[in-house]
Protein backbone atom coordinates (compact mmCIF):
# COMPACT_ATOMS: atom_id res chain seq x y z
CA UNK A 1 0.00 0.00 0.00
CA UNK A 2 2.80 2.51 0.99
CA UNK A 3 4.21 2.49 -2.67
CA UNK A 4 0.93 2.89 -4.11
CA UNK A 5 0.21 5.77 -2.06
CA UNK A 6 3.46 7.28 -3.28
CA UNK A 7 2.48 6.36 -6.84
CA UNK A 8 -0.39 8.69 -6.08
CA UNK A 9 1.41 11.15 -4.22
CA UNK A 10 3.67 11.44 -7.26
CA UNK A 11 1.12 11.70 -9.80
CA UNK A 12 -0.32 14.73 -8.26
CA UNK A 13 2.51 16.27 -7.84
CA UNK A 14 3.74 15.72 -11.32
CA UNK A 15 0.61 17.23 -12.41
CA UNK A 16 0.62 19.91 -9.65
CA UNK A 17 -3.41 18.99 -9.22
CA UNK A 18 -6.05 16.07 -8.50
CA UNK A 19 -5.65 13.24 -10.84
CA UNK A 20 -6.95 14.50 -14.34
CA UNK A 21 -7.62 12.01 -17.94
CA UNK A 22 -3.85 13.87 -18.79
CA UNK A 23 -2.20 12.40 -15.90
CA UNK A 24 -3.13 8.50 -16.84
CA UNK A 25 0.40 6.93 -16.66
CA UNK A 26 0.68 4.86 -20.03
CA UNK A 27 -1.30 2.30 -20.70
CA UNK A 28 -4.14 3.27 -18.90
CA UNK A 29 -5.95 5.10 -21.54
CA UNK A 30 -6.13 1.56 -23.34
CA UNK A 31 -7.70 -0.19 -20.84
CA UNK A 32 -11.68 2.28 -21.44
CA UNK A 33 -11.60 0.61 -24.98
CA UNK A 34 -12.89 -2.28 -22.86
CA UNK A 35 -13.78 -1.35 -19.53
CA UNK A 36 -16.08 1.51 -19.90
CA UNK A 37 -15.29 4.40 -18.55
CA UNK A 38 -18.61 5.47 -18.18
CA UNK A 39 -21.88 3.10 -17.01
CA UNK A 40 -22.25 1.40 -20.46
CA UNK A 41 -25.77 -1.41 -20.16
CA UNK A 42 -25.14 -4.28 -20.66
CA UNK A 43 -21.55 -5.52 -20.41
CA UNK A 44 -20.12 -8.01 -19.13
CA UNK A 45 -16.66 -6.64 -19.07
CA UNK A 46 -16.04 -5.03 -15.45
CA UNK A 47 -15.99 -1.58 -14.58
CA UNK A 48 -12.24 -0.64 -13.01
CA UNK A 49 -12.87 2.99 -12.56
CA UNK A 50 -12.69 3.64 -8.43
CA UNK A 51 -12.01 0.06 -7.64
CA UNK A 52 -9.43 -0.41 -5.09
CA UNK A 53 -5.84 0.18 -6.50
CA UNK A 54 -4.73 -2.59 -4.13
CA UNK A 55 -7.57 -5.05 -5.89
CA UNK A 56 -6.26 -4.15 -9.72
CA UNK A 57 -2.78 -5.22 -8.78
CA UNK A 58 -3.58 -8.17 -7.14
CA UNK A 59 -5.77 -8.98 -10.55
CA UNK A 60 -3.19 -8.30 -12.76
CA UNK A 61 -0.43 -10.05 -10.90
CA UNK A 62 -2.84 -13.24 -11.03
CA UNK A 63 -3.69 -12.84 -14.55
CA UNK A 64 0.00 -12.58 -15.51
CA UNK A 65 1.39 -15.16 -13.60
CA UNK A 66 -1.61 -17.34 -14.96
CA UNK A 67 -2.80 -18.35 -11.36
CA UNK A 68 -6.35 -16.75 -12.46
CA UNK A 69 -7.78 -17.91 -15.48
CA UNK A 70 -8.89 -15.15 -17.87
CA UNK A 71 -9.31 -14.93 -21.90
CA UNK A 72 -6.80 -11.79 -22.77
CA UNK A 73 -6.01 -10.28 -19.64
CA UNK A 74 -3.28 -12.94 -18.73
CA UNK A 75 -1.69 -12.08 -22.59
CA UNK A 76 -2.45 -7.80 -21.77
CA UNK A 77 -1.44 -7.84 -18.30
CA UNK A 78 2.34 -9.50 -19.40
CA UNK A 79 2.98 -6.31 -21.09
CA UNK A 80 3.30 -4.72 -17.76
CA UNK A 81 6.04 -4.97 -15.22
CA UNK A 82 4.74 -4.08 -10.99
CA UNK A 83 5.86 -1.09 -11.26
CA UNK A 84 3.65 0.70 -14.56
CA UNK A 85 0.51 -1.33 -13.10
CA UNK A 86 1.02 0.00 -9.41
CA UNK A 87 0.70 3.36 -11.64
CA UNK A 88 -2.42 2.43 -13.54
CA UNK A 89 -4.36 0.85 -10.70
CA UNK A 90 -3.74 4.07 -8.29
CA UNK A 91 -4.94 6.26 -11.30
CA UNK A 92 -8.08 3.99 -12.17
CA UNK A 93 -8.65 4.08 -8.15
CA UNK A 94 -8.45 7.69 -8.05
CA UNK A 95 -11.14 8.13 -11.03
CA UNK A 96 -14.41 8.23 -10.08
CA UNK A 97 -16.82 5.68 -9.93
CA UNK B 1 -6.53 39.77 -44.24
CA UNK B 2 -6.44 35.89 -44.42
CA UNK B 3 -7.60 36.07 -41.11
CA UNK B 4 -10.41 38.47 -41.59
CA UNK B 5 -11.78 36.57 -44.75
CA UNK B 6 -11.46 33.10 -42.65
CA UNK B 7 -13.42 34.43 -39.94
CA UNK B 8 -16.13 35.76 -41.91
CA UNK B 9 -16.25 32.56 -43.55
CA UNK B 10 -16.46 30.46 -40.61
CA UNK B 11 -19.23 32.83 -38.75
CA UNK B 12 -21.23 31.84 -41.45
CA UNK B 13 -19.93 27.67 -41.90
CA UNK B 14 -22.96 25.38 -40.75
CA UNK B 15 -20.64 24.92 -37.42
CA UNK B 16 -22.45 22.64 -34.54
CA UNK B 17 -21.95 22.57 -31.07
CA UNK B 18 -21.25 24.57 -27.81
CA UNK B 19 -17.93 26.05 -28.96
CA UNK B 20 -19.63 26.52 -33.01
CA UNK B 21 -20.26 30.12 -32.18
CA UNK B 22 -16.84 30.58 -30.88
CA UNK B 23 -14.74 29.58 -33.71
CA UNK B 24 -12.70 31.05 -33.78
CA UNK B 25 -12.47 33.79 -30.87
CA UNK B 26 -9.51 36.37 -31.23
CA UNK B 27 -7.59 35.38 -28.22
CA UNK B 28 -7.30 31.41 -29.63
CA UNK B 29 -6.84 32.68 -33.04
CA UNK B 30 -3.98 34.37 -31.81
CA UNK B 31 -2.35 31.50 -29.17
CA UNK B 32 -2.11 28.25 -29.56
CA UNK B 33 -4.80 25.84 -29.08
CA UNK B 34 -6.57 25.29 -32.11
CA UNK B 35 -7.16 21.55 -32.95
CA UNK B 36 -8.79 20.50 -36.32
CA UNK B 37 -9.62 16.87 -36.76
CA UNK B 38 -10.79 15.01 -39.83
CA UNK B 39 -12.45 11.62 -39.69
CA UNK B 40 -14.99 11.33 -37.62
CA UNK B 41 -14.58 7.10 -36.97
CA UNK B 42 -13.24 5.64 -34.00
CA UNK B 43 -10.07 7.57 -34.53
CA UNK B 44 -10.83 11.15 -35.09
CA UNK B 45 -14.64 11.06 -32.47
CA UNK B 46 -12.49 9.92 -30.12
CA UNK B 47 -9.73 11.90 -30.61
CA UNK B 48 -11.83 15.29 -30.78
CA UNK B 49 -13.58 14.31 -27.81
CA UNK B 50 -10.93 13.59 -25.22
CA UNK B 51 -8.74 16.88 -26.19
CA UNK B 52 -12.20 18.97 -24.84
CA UNK B 53 -11.75 16.48 -22.10
CA UNK B 54 -8.65 17.13 -21.28
CA UNK B 55 -8.17 20.75 -22.15
CA UNK B 56 -11.77 22.33 -22.25
CA UNK B 57 -10.32 25.70 -22.97
CA UNK B 58 -8.90 24.15 -26.74
CA UNK B 59 -11.35 25.03 -29.85
CA UNK B 60 -11.60 21.65 -31.47
CA UNK B 61 -13.03 21.07 -34.83
CA UNK B 62 -14.23 17.62 -35.84
CA UNK B 63 -14.84 17.74 -40.03
CA UNK B 64 -16.75 14.52 -41.27
CA UNK B 65 -19.50 14.94 -44.06
CA UNK B 66 -21.57 12.06 -42.65
CA UNK B 67 -24.20 12.72 -40.61
CA UNK B 68 -24.41 9.37 -39.21
CA UNK B 69 -20.85 7.01 -38.85
CA UNK B 70 -21.95 3.32 -39.75
CA UNK B 71 -18.95 0.88 -38.06
CA UNK B 72 -17.20 -1.62 -39.54
CA UNK B 73 -16.48 -4.20 -36.64
CA UNK B 74 -19.59 -6.15 -36.11
CA UNK B 75 -20.55 -5.31 -39.91
CA UNK B 76 -19.78 -9.11 -40.51
CA UNK B 77 -23.19 -10.07 -38.08
CA UNK B 78 -24.91 -7.93 -40.24
CA UNK B 79 -24.22 -9.89 -43.33
CA UNK B 80 -25.40 -13.35 -40.75
CA UNK B 81 -28.56 -11.67 -40.34
CA UNK B 82 -27.17 -11.52 -36.76
CA UNK B 83 -27.22 -7.89 -36.39
CA UNK B 84 -29.32 -4.53 -38.11
CA UNK B 85 -27.48 -2.31 -39.76
CA UNK B 86 -28.90 0.30 -38.10
CA UNK B 87 -27.18 -1.21 -34.77
CA UNK B 88 -23.84 -0.33 -36.52
CA UNK B 89 -25.07 3.58 -36.68
CA UNK B 90 -23.95 6.32 -34.45
CA UNK B 91 -24.32 10.17 -34.42
CA UNK B 92 -22.19 13.04 -33.02
CA UNK B 93 -24.52 14.44 -30.30
CA UNK B 94 -22.45 13.38 -27.71
CA UNK B 95 -19.03 14.62 -29.84
CA UNK B 96 -20.66 18.00 -29.96
CA UNK B 97 -22.36 18.04 -26.43
CA UNK B 98 -18.85 17.63 -25.53
CA UNK B 99 -17.80 21.20 -27.39
CA UNK B 100 -16.63 19.65 -30.17
CA UNK B 101 -17.50 21.68 -33.35
CA UNK B 102 -18.72 20.05 -36.22
CA UNK B 103 -18.15 20.96 -39.60
CA UNK B 104 -20.74 18.56 -41.71
CA UNK B 105 -18.21 18.63 -44.76
CA UNK B 106 -15.29 17.18 -46.31
CA UNK B 107 -11.56 18.41 -46.08
CA UNK B 108 -10.23 19.08 -49.77
CA UNK B 109 -6.86 20.52 -49.03
CA UNK B 110 -3.94 21.10 -46.54
CA UNK B 111 -1.71 24.36 -46.44
CA UNK B 112 0.84 22.93 -44.38
CA UNK B 113 2.69 26.26 -44.26
CA UNK B 114 -0.12 28.56 -43.65
CA UNK B 115 -1.32 25.80 -41.23
CA UNK B 116 -4.99 25.57 -42.61
CA UNK B 117 -7.58 22.83 -43.79
CA UNK B 118 -10.14 23.52 -46.82
CA UNK B 119 -13.36 22.69 -46.90
CA UNK B 120 -15.76 21.58 -49.85
CA UNK B 121 -17.07 25.18 -49.80
CA UNK B 122 -13.82 26.84 -50.06
CA UNK B 123 -13.75 28.06 -45.89
CA UNK B 124 -10.24 27.68 -44.65
CA UNK B 125 -10.21 26.66 -40.93
CA UNK B 126 -6.36 27.57 -38.98
CA UNK B 127 -4.86 25.00 -36.98
CA UNK B 128 -2.20 25.05 -34.48
CA UNK B 129 -2.38 21.13 -34.57
CA UNK B 130 -3.92 18.73 -37.19
CA UNK B 131 -5.44 15.46 -36.57
CA UNK B 132 -5.70 13.50 -39.71
CA UNK B 133 -7.82 10.24 -39.15
CA UNK B 134 -9.60 9.30 -42.69
CA UNK B 135 -9.62 5.83 -42.16
CA UNK B 136 -9.03 4.51 -45.99
CA UNK B 137 -9.49 4.64 -49.31
CA UNK B 138 -9.65 1.66 -52.51
CA UNK B 139 -7.10 1.64 -54.67
CA UNK B 140 -9.31 1.21 -57.67
CA UNK B 141 -7.00 -0.03 -60.70
CA UNK B 142 -5.15 -2.43 -58.37
CA UNK B 143 -7.57 -5.41 -59.80
CA UNK B 144 -8.20 -4.92 -63.53
CA UNK B 145 -11.63 -4.67 -63.80
CA UNK B 146 -12.41 -4.04 -60.43
CA UNK B 147 -13.46 -0.26 -60.23
CA UNK B 148 -16.84 1.71 -58.27
CA UNK B 149 -19.32 0.74 -60.50
CA UNK B 150 -18.01 -3.28 -60.37
CA UNK B 151 -18.53 -2.84 -56.88
CA UNK B 152 -22.49 -2.75 -57.13
CA UNK B 153 -22.21 -6.14 -58.75
CA UNK B 154 -19.28 -7.63 -56.51
CA UNK B 155 -19.53 -5.71 -53.17
CA UNK B 156 -16.59 -4.80 -51.38
CA UNK B 157 -18.25 -4.50 -48.22
CA UNK B 158 -14.87 -3.05 -46.51
CA UNK B 159 -16.80 0.41 -45.80
CA UNK B 160 -19.93 -0.41 -43.37
CA UNK B 161 -22.91 0.52 -45.16
CA UNK B 162 -25.30 0.40 -48.53
CA UNK B 163 -22.04 -2.15 -49.61
CA UNK B 164 -22.90 -4.54 -46.34
CA UNK B 165 -26.75 -4.54 -46.94
CA UNK B 166 -26.16 -5.21 -50.71
CA UNK B 167 -23.65 -8.18 -49.48
CA UNK B 168 -26.37 -9.24 -47.70
CA UNK B 169 -28.90 -8.75 -49.74
CA UNK B 170 -26.79 -10.76 -52.57
CA UNK B 171 -26.71 -13.51 -50.16
CA UNK B 172 -30.39 -13.96 -49.40
CA UNK B 173 -30.92 -13.68 -52.99
CA UNK B 174 -28.82 -16.38 -53.65
CA UNK B 175 -29.72 -20.05 -54.79
CA UNK B 176 -29.07 -22.53 -52.04
CA UNK B 177 -26.14 -24.94 -54.06
CA UNK B 178 -24.46 -21.66 -54.82
CA UNK B 179 -20.85 -20.80 -55.05
CA UNK B 180 -19.23 -17.56 -52.58
CA UNK B 181 -16.58 -15.97 -53.99
CA UNK B 182 -14.29 -14.13 -51.42
CA UNK B 183 -11.07 -12.44 -51.84
CA UNK B 184 -8.72 -10.97 -49.58
CA UNK B 185 -5.79 -8.71 -50.44
CA UNK B 186 -2.01 -8.64 -49.35
CA UNK B 187 -0.76 -6.85 -46.35
CA UNK B 188 -1.49 -4.51 -44.90
CA UNK B 189 -5.09 -3.46 -45.09
CA UNK B 190 -7.70 -2.74 -42.67
CA UNK B 191 -8.73 -5.39 -39.71
CA UNK B 192 -6.17 -8.07 -40.54
CA UNK B 193 -8.41 -10.81 -39.13
CA UNK B 194 -11.90 -9.53 -40.86
CA UNK B 195 -12.08 -11.32 -44.55
CA UNK B 196 -11.91 -14.60 -42.13
CA UNK B 197 -14.28 -13.42 -39.58
CA UNK B 198 -16.27 -13.11 -42.85
CA UNK B 199 -15.96 -16.26 -44.18
CA UNK B 200 -16.70 -18.06 -40.97
CA UNK B 201 -19.93 -15.67 -40.45
CA UNK B 202 -21.44 -16.20 -43.83
CA UNK B 203 -20.49 -20.23 -43.63
CA UNK B 204 -22.59 -19.83 -40.61
CA UNK B 205 -25.82 -18.12 -42.36
CA UNK B 206 -25.68 -20.78 -44.93
CA UNK B 207 -25.39 -23.70 -42.75
CA UNK B 208 -28.84 -22.65 -41.44
CA UNK B 209 -30.71 -20.91 -44.83
CA UNK B 210 -28.28 -22.20 -47.98
CA UNK B 211 -26.76 -25.18 -46.56
CA UNK B 212 -25.46 -26.63 -49.89
CA UNK B 213 -23.79 -23.69 -50.22
CA UNK B 214 -20.02 -23.24 -50.28
CA UNK B 215 -17.48 -20.39 -49.88
CA UNK B 216 -14.46 -19.63 -52.11
CA UNK B 217 -11.42 -17.49 -50.06
CA UNK B 218 -8.94 -16.60 -52.93
CA UNK B 219 -6.20 -14.87 -50.53
CA UNK B 220 -2.90 -12.59 -51.63
CA UNK B 221 -0.93 -14.18 -48.85
CA UNK B 222 0.16 -17.38 -47.63
CA UNK B 223 -0.93 -16.46 -44.19
CA UNK B 224 -3.23 -14.72 -42.21
CA UNK B 225 -4.31 -13.83 -38.43
CA UNK B 226 -5.71 -16.42 -35.88
CA UNK B 227 -4.96 -18.88 -38.69
CA UNK B 228 -4.95 -21.97 -36.57
CA UNK B 229 -8.45 -20.51 -34.71
CA UNK B 230 -10.49 -19.96 -37.58
CA UNK B 231 -9.32 -23.15 -39.47
CA UNK B 232 -9.74 -25.22 -36.69
CA UNK B 233 -13.04 -23.73 -36.28
CA UNK B 234 -14.44 -23.71 -39.85
CA UNK B 235 -13.39 -27.67 -39.75
CA UNK B 236 -15.28 -28.33 -36.96
CA UNK B 237 -18.23 -25.90 -37.92
CA UNK B 238 -18.74 -26.04 -40.88
CA UNK B 239 -16.66 -28.81 -42.65
CA UNK B 240 -16.23 -29.10 -46.08
CA UNK B 241 -18.32 -25.66 -46.85
CA UNK B 242 -15.14 -23.30 -46.86
CA UNK B 243 -12.24 -23.69 -48.90
CA UNK B 244 -9.39 -21.31 -48.42
CA UNK B 245 -6.62 -21.07 -51.72
CA UNK B 246 -3.27 -19.10 -50.40
CA UNK B 247 -1.22 -17.14 -52.51
CA UNK B 248 1.03 -20.02 -53.42
CA UNK B 249 -1.73 -21.84 -54.53
CA UNK B 250 -3.30 -19.15 -57.07
CA UNK B 251 -5.11 -17.51 -54.65
CA UNK B 252 -4.13 -14.23 -55.85
CA UNK B 253 -7.06 -12.36 -57.66
CA UNK B 254 -5.60 -10.84 -61.01
CA UNK B 255 -8.62 -9.42 -62.49
CA UNK B 256 -12.13 -9.62 -61.93
CA UNK B 257 -15.29 -9.50 -64.82
CA UNK B 258 -18.00 -7.91 -62.63
CA UNK B 259 -20.58 -9.00 -66.11
CA UNK B 260 -20.11 -12.46 -65.38
CA UNK B 261 -19.00 -12.03 -61.74
CA UNK B 262 -15.97 -14.06 -62.68
CA UNK B 263 -12.83 -13.93 -60.35
CA UNK B 264 -9.32 -14.29 -62.49
CA UNK B 265 -6.25 -15.95 -60.83
CA UNK B 266 -2.86 -17.10 -62.43
CA UNK B 267 -3.94 -20.66 -61.71
CA UNK B 268 -7.89 -20.37 -63.22
CA UNK B 269 -10.64 -18.48 -63.00
CA UNK B 270 -13.98 -18.55 -60.58
CA UNK B 271 -17.78 -17.96 -61.59
CA UNK B 272 -19.27 -16.89 -58.45
CA UNK B 273 -23.10 -16.70 -57.38
CA UNK B 274 -21.99 -13.80 -55.06
CA UNK B 275 -18.30 -12.31 -55.35
CA UNK B 276 -16.84 -10.22 -52.34
CA UNK B 277 -13.99 -8.57 -53.77
CA UNK B 278 -11.76 -6.80 -50.64
CA UNK B 279 -9.51 -4.69 -52.66
CA UNK B 280 -6.04 -3.20 -51.44
CA UNK B 281 -6.09 -0.20 -50.12
CA UNK B 282 -4.66 2.89 -48.93
CA UNK B 283 -4.81 6.08 -46.41
CA UNK B 284 -7.81 7.94 -46.97
CA UNK B 285 -7.11 10.64 -49.86
CA UNK B 286 -6.60 13.87 -47.81
CA UNK B 287 -3.60 12.30 -46.31
CA UNK B 288 -2.09 12.29 -50.05
CA UNK B 289 -2.94 15.75 -50.26
CA UNK B 290 -1.55 17.02 -47.12
CA UNK B 291 1.51 15.28 -48.13
CA UNK B 292 1.62 12.75 -45.31
CA UNK B 293 1.08 9.61 -47.15
CA UNK B 294 4.29 7.71 -48.45
CA UNK B 295 5.04 5.67 -51.96
CA UNK B 296 3.10 3.03 -50.47
CA UNK B 297 0.29 4.84 -50.09
CA UNK B 298 0.30 5.19 -46.38
CA UNK B 299 1.36 7.49 -43.48
CA UNK B 300 4.48 6.94 -41.58
CA UNK B 301 4.35 8.76 -37.95
CA UNK B 302 6.85 8.88 -34.88
CA UNK B 303 5.33 6.45 -32.45
CA UNK B 304 4.79 8.92 -29.29
CA UNK B 305 2.49 11.69 -30.37
CA UNK B 306 1.86 10.17 -34.18
CA UNK B 307 3.34 13.02 -35.30
CA UNK B 308 3.78 12.44 -39.55
CA UNK B 309 7.26 12.18 -40.64
CA UNK B 310 6.52 14.05 -43.61
CA UNK B 311 4.99 17.25 -42.72
CA UNK B 312 5.40 18.89 -38.84
CA UNK B 313 2.15 19.34 -36.61
CA UNK B 314 0.14 16.76 -38.37
CA UNK B 315 -1.17 14.27 -36.61
CA UNK B 316 -2.07 10.52 -38.44
CA UNK B 317 -4.12 7.59 -36.12
CA UNK B 318 -5.73 4.96 -37.37
CA UNK B 319 -6.13 2.77 -40.57
CA UNK B 320 -4.40 5.35 -42.82
CA UNK B 321 -0.83 5.50 -40.23
CA UNK B 322 1.93 3.16 -40.30
CA UNK B 323 1.79 2.11 -36.66
CA UNK B 324 4.50 -1.05 -36.62
CA UNK B 325 3.20 -3.48 -35.28
CA UNK B 326 0.11 -2.56 -34.21
CA UNK B 327 -3.03 -3.06 -36.64
CA UNK B 328 -5.44 -1.79 -38.34
CA UNK B 329 -8.31 -2.17 -36.02
CA UNK B 330 -11.30 0.23 -34.11
CA UNK B 331 -9.43 -0.95 -31.35
CA UNK B 332 -6.05 0.34 -31.79
CA UNK B 333 -7.45 3.76 -33.39
CA UNK B 334 -9.49 4.29 -30.09
CA UNK B 335 -6.22 4.41 -28.17
CA UNK B 336 -4.16 5.90 -30.54
CA UNK B 337 -6.37 8.94 -30.70
CA UNK B 338 -6.82 8.87 -26.20
CA UNK B 339 -2.79 8.87 -26.69
CA UNK B 340 -2.39 11.20 -29.05
CA UNK B 341 -4.59 13.62 -27.79
CA UNK B 342 -2.96 13.77 -24.36
CA UNK B 343 0.33 14.22 -26.29
CA UNK B 344 -0.92 17.07 -28.40
CA UNK B 345 -1.57 19.10 -25.07
CA UNK B 346 1.20 18.35 -23.82
CA UNK B 347 2.83 19.84 -27.06
CA UNK B 348 0.64 22.40 -27.46
CA UNK B 349 1.87 23.65 -23.60
CA UNK B 350 5.75 23.05 -24.72
CA UNK B 351 5.80 20.21 -22.81
CA UNK B 352 7.41 17.01 -24.03
CA UNK B 353 4.66 13.76 -24.28
CA UNK B 354 6.34 10.35 -22.16
CA UNK B 355 6.86 7.67 -23.98
CA UNK B 356 2.77 5.67 -23.93
CA UNK B 357 2.42 1.91 -24.03
CA UNK B 358 -0.86 0.82 -25.94
CA UNK B 359 -2.55 -2.11 -26.46
CA UNK B 360 -4.96 -3.94 -28.86
CA UNK B 361 -7.54 -6.40 -28.52
CA UNK B 362 -9.55 -7.92 -31.86
CA UNK B 363 -12.46 -10.18 -31.30
CA UNK B 364 -13.55 -12.34 -34.41
CA UNK B 365 -16.45 -14.62 -34.62
CA UNK B 366 -16.95 -17.87 -35.87
CA UNK B 367 -20.91 -18.07 -35.02
CA UNK B 368 -23.10 -16.45 -32.54
CA UNK B 369 -22.08 -18.04 -29.45
CA UNK B 370 -17.91 -18.97 -30.72
CA UNK B 371 -15.63 -16.04 -30.69
CA UNK B 372 -11.76 -15.83 -30.43
CA UNK B 373 -9.26 -12.81 -29.81
CA UNK B 374 -5.95 -11.49 -30.26
CA UNK B 375 -4.66 -8.96 -28.15
CA UNK B 376 -1.31 -7.13 -27.54
CA UNK B 377 0.63 -4.77 -26.13
CA UNK B 378 2.98 -1.94 -27.75
CA UNK B 379 5.57 0.29 -27.05
CA UNK B 380 8.20 2.34 -28.78
CA UNK B 381 11.29 0.78 -30.16
CA UNK B 382 13.19 2.66 -33.09
CA UNK B 383 11.29 5.35 -33.99
CA UNK B 384 7.91 2.63 -34.32
CA UNK B 385 5.39 0.90 -31.99
CA UNK B 386 6.78 -3.02 -31.57
CA UNK B 387 5.19 -5.70 -29.13
CA UNK B 388 6.28 -6.23 -26.44
CA UNK B 389 8.01 -9.34 -26.31
CA UNK B 390 6.53 -11.78 -23.76
CA UNK B 391 2.62 -10.34 -23.85
CA UNK B 392 -0.11 -11.22 -26.19
CA UNK B 393 -1.39 -13.80 -28.49
CA UNK B 394 -4.83 -15.40 -29.33
CA UNK B 395 -6.83 -17.36 -27.45
CA UNK B 396 -5.53 -20.84 -26.61
CA UNK B 397 -6.25 -23.56 -29.37
CA UNK B 398 -8.01 -25.67 -27.17
CA UNK B 399 -10.87 -24.47 -25.34
CA UNK B 400 -11.79 -25.10 -21.96
CA UNK B 401 -14.82 -24.11 -19.81
CA UNK B 402 -16.75 -22.73 -22.48
CA UNK B 403 -14.07 -20.10 -23.57
CA UNK B 404 -15.42 -19.96 -26.98
CA UNK B 405 -19.13 -18.82 -25.73
CA UNK B 406 -17.54 -16.37 -22.84
CA UNK B 407 -15.14 -14.23 -25.95
CA UNK B 408 -18.49 -14.15 -27.74
CA UNK B 409 -20.12 -12.43 -25.53
CA UNK B 410 -16.51 -10.17 -24.26
CA UNK B 411 -17.34 -9.65 -27.75
CA UNK B 412 -20.03 -7.84 -28.10
CA UNK B 413 -19.57 -5.91 -24.90
CA UNK B 414 -16.57 -4.34 -26.38
CA UNK B 415 -18.35 -3.28 -28.76
CA UNK B 416 -21.05 -1.45 -26.83
CA UNK B 417 -18.12 -0.16 -24.89
CA UNK B 418 -15.95 1.17 -27.42
CA UNK B 419 -18.83 2.64 -29.55
CA UNK B 420 -20.02 4.42 -26.19
CA UNK B 421 -16.30 5.93 -25.23
CA UNK B 422 -16.65 7.13 -29.48
CA UNK B 423 -19.67 8.71 -29.57
CA UNK B 424 -21.56 8.61 -26.41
Amino acid sequence: MGRLLLSVLALALLSGGPAQAADAPPGASSCTGCHAPLKVTDSVIPRIAGRKAADIVTFMREYRSGAWPSSVMGRIAKGFDDQQTEAIAAWFAAQPE
Amino acid sequence: MATRRTFLKLASLKLAGAAGLAVPSLASAQGAGRVVVVGGGFGGATAARTLKQLDAKLTVTLVEPNPVYTACPFSNSVLANLREISQQQFRYDAVKAAGVAVAETSATAVDTQARTVTLADGTQLPYDRLVLSPGIDFDWGAIPGYDEAAAQKMPHAWKAGAQTVLLRQQLQDMRDGGLVVMSSPANPFRCPPGPYERAGLIAYWMSIWKPKSKLLLLDSKDTFSKQRLFQDGWAQLYPGTIEWVPLSKGGKVTSVDPATLTLVTEFGSHKADVANVIPPQKAGAIAAKAGVADRTGWCPVEPVAFESTLQRGIHVLGDAAIMGAMPKSAFAANAQAKVCAAAIVELLAGRTPQPPLLINTCYSLLAADYGISIASVYRPDKGLLADIPGAGGVSPLTAVGGLRGQEALYAASWFRTITAETFG
